[in-house]
Order: C-alpha cells, then sequence, then structure tokens
C-alpha cells in the first residue's frame, strides 16, 4: 500500500482565493484506504450513498483507492470529518480522519 | 438469483424484486444468520494518535455496536417476514425488497464479508484463495456468499443518481 497523500485527488484541487478569516477550521481529511475485500462497485455505491457524488465522481474516487491505495474524499471541519468517517465504517469502508499537516 | 428489471406497478411501488431460487434462499439466510461477524473494535477513526482523542474513538466503537444491534432488530423481523419471499405466476420464487431494506442488507452482507475476511487474517485474496478455503473453509465460504449476494444486490442500484 502507498504511503504519501496523491498531490491532487479528484475533486479536491486548487480552491478559489477567498477570505478565511471567519470561515471554520476545515482542515481535516477524510480518506478511504484500499483494501481487497470491499467490492468496487460497493465502494462506488457507498460513495454515492454517503456524499450524494454522481456516479462519475464516485467511480473516479473508487478506483483512486483501488490503484493509488488511496483517495482523499473531502477536506471538512472535525464534527463533519468525523460524522462521514462513522457513515463510511457504517458501510465497512476502511476510512479515516486526519489532521491536515 | 437475479434482479429483476421492474414492472409498472412495482415501480410505482418502488420495490425491487429478485429472481432467486430455494437453494439460494437458503443460503442467503443461513449467511445473514452469521450476522454480526467484526467486531465494533476493528474501526479505527484515524491512524494518527493527534487527530482524534480516545474519547472519540470510542464514539465510533459505540456507535458501531448501536448500528450493529439495530441491523439485528431489522433482521429479525426479516427472518420473521415471510412476505418478503413470495412466489411468482409460474410458482418461480421472488425476493421484494424496498430501496431501504436493500440498503441495510448491502451493509449486513458487508460485515459478514470484511468480518470473514478479518477472520481470515486480512488476506490478499487473489493469490490465496485455494490454501484460505482449506484452511478456514467457514470464514472463506461465509465471504464469498455474502460477497454474491451483494453483486446481484448492486446490480438493482445501477443507474441510480442521487437526487
Amino acid at each position: 500500500m502507498e504511503t504519501a497523500i496523491p498531490v491532487t485527488a479528484p475533486g479536491t484541487g486548487q480552491e478559489e482565493k477567498t477570505d478565511t478569516k471567519n470561515l471554520p477550521d476545515r482542515g481535516y481529511l477524510v480518506i478511504c484506504w484500499n483494501d481487497p475485500v470491499n467490492l468496487m462497485d460497493y465502494v462506488t455505491h457507498v460513495f454515492q450513498s454517503v456524499f450524494r457524488w454522481p456516479k462519475a465522481r464516485a467511480e473516479q474516487h473508487m478506483l483512486q483507492v483501488h490503484h493509488a491505495g488511496k483517495s482523499l474524499l473531502v477536506r471538512e471541519t472535525f464534527e463533519k470529518a468525523e460524522h462521514y468517517v462513522h457513515q463510511l465504517h457504517g458501510y465497512g469502508l476502511h476510512a479515516t480522519m486526519e489532521k491536515e499537516e | 438469483m437475479k434482479f429483476l428489471r421492474p414492472t409498472k406497478e412495482l415501480r410505482a411501488a418502488s420495490h425491487l424484486v429478485f429472481q432467486i431460487t430455494p437453494t439460494e434462499k437458503a443460503v442467503l439466510l443461513t449467511t445473514l444468520k452469521l450476522f454480526p461477524v467484526l467486531d465494533s473494535a476493528h474501526h479505527q477513526l484515524s491512524k494518527s494518535d493527534s487527530a482524534v482523542r480516545p474519547s472519540e474513538q470510542h464514539l465510533l466503537e459505540e456507535s458501531m455496536a448501536q448500528q450493529q444491534s439495530a441491523h439485528q432488530r431489522k433482521l429479525s423481523q426479516f427472518f420473521r417476514a415471510e412476505k418478503q419471499f413470495f412466489r411468482a405466476e409460474r410458482g418461480e420464487l421472488r425476493l421484494s425488497l424496498s430501496p431501504a431494506q436493500l440498503e441495510w442488507l448491502l451493509q449486513v452482507l458487508n460485515d459478514i464479508r470484511v468480518g470473514s475476511w478479518v477472520q481470515l487474517g486480512c488476506p490478499e485474496l487473489e493469490s490465496m484463495r485455494r490454501e484460505l478455503a482449506r484452511e478456514n473453509p467457514v470464514a472463506f465460504t461465509a465471504m464469498e456468499t455474502s460477497g454474491y449476494f451483494q453483486m446481484v444486490l448492486l446490480e438493482a442500484c445501477k443507474g441510480d443518481e442521487p437526487a
């Protein structure tokens, strides 16, 4: 399994410059890790259900998990990241939240 | 087991119907009776100790244990409600699920699949199937049969786009 976070993850690329003074701290990354047991179609289905993503985007992240060993799914506040990780674990996926360096 | 494309009436009732043989029904029910397999302590909130506190890790484990209890209650109802299974006009057996039932059944089957895989020692699967089947046939069979039923259920989800 690879250990480095991919430089560019689907849907999490460069963001527009905004006034960040009053924004909540979205410094938590929700990452899904590869394992050999979860079915590819199932992982796509879970991403669609949890994040309400269209199939193409869900598949893109599923393939990144499969090929790169992991995929950065969203960058969120602590509470939201925790909520998503709970949901992903509820579906049996190997997901964690990590503080952005 | 096979997903049957919905007729107009079934689409209106938003039921998903599967063709299933009596043997498949027996295997499905036997597999579901294994639930829960995955230990709630298996779930890990973060790989880094600094990202979360122990209380937050505990909260995740508690939440997973609660979810397993809720799934168990629904499963008991599922085993009692024989109307899930019915005979079609020509006598063939059918399984009918609501979208919500399909969703939790997928989660339950995945718990059995992942839990059985953990019991097998979290192996790489492609190269080791024969050895695993010999070493722990019960866990191996549970993992494979739950995966089979998941694949059939996922057929019914294809084409679904979130609103």
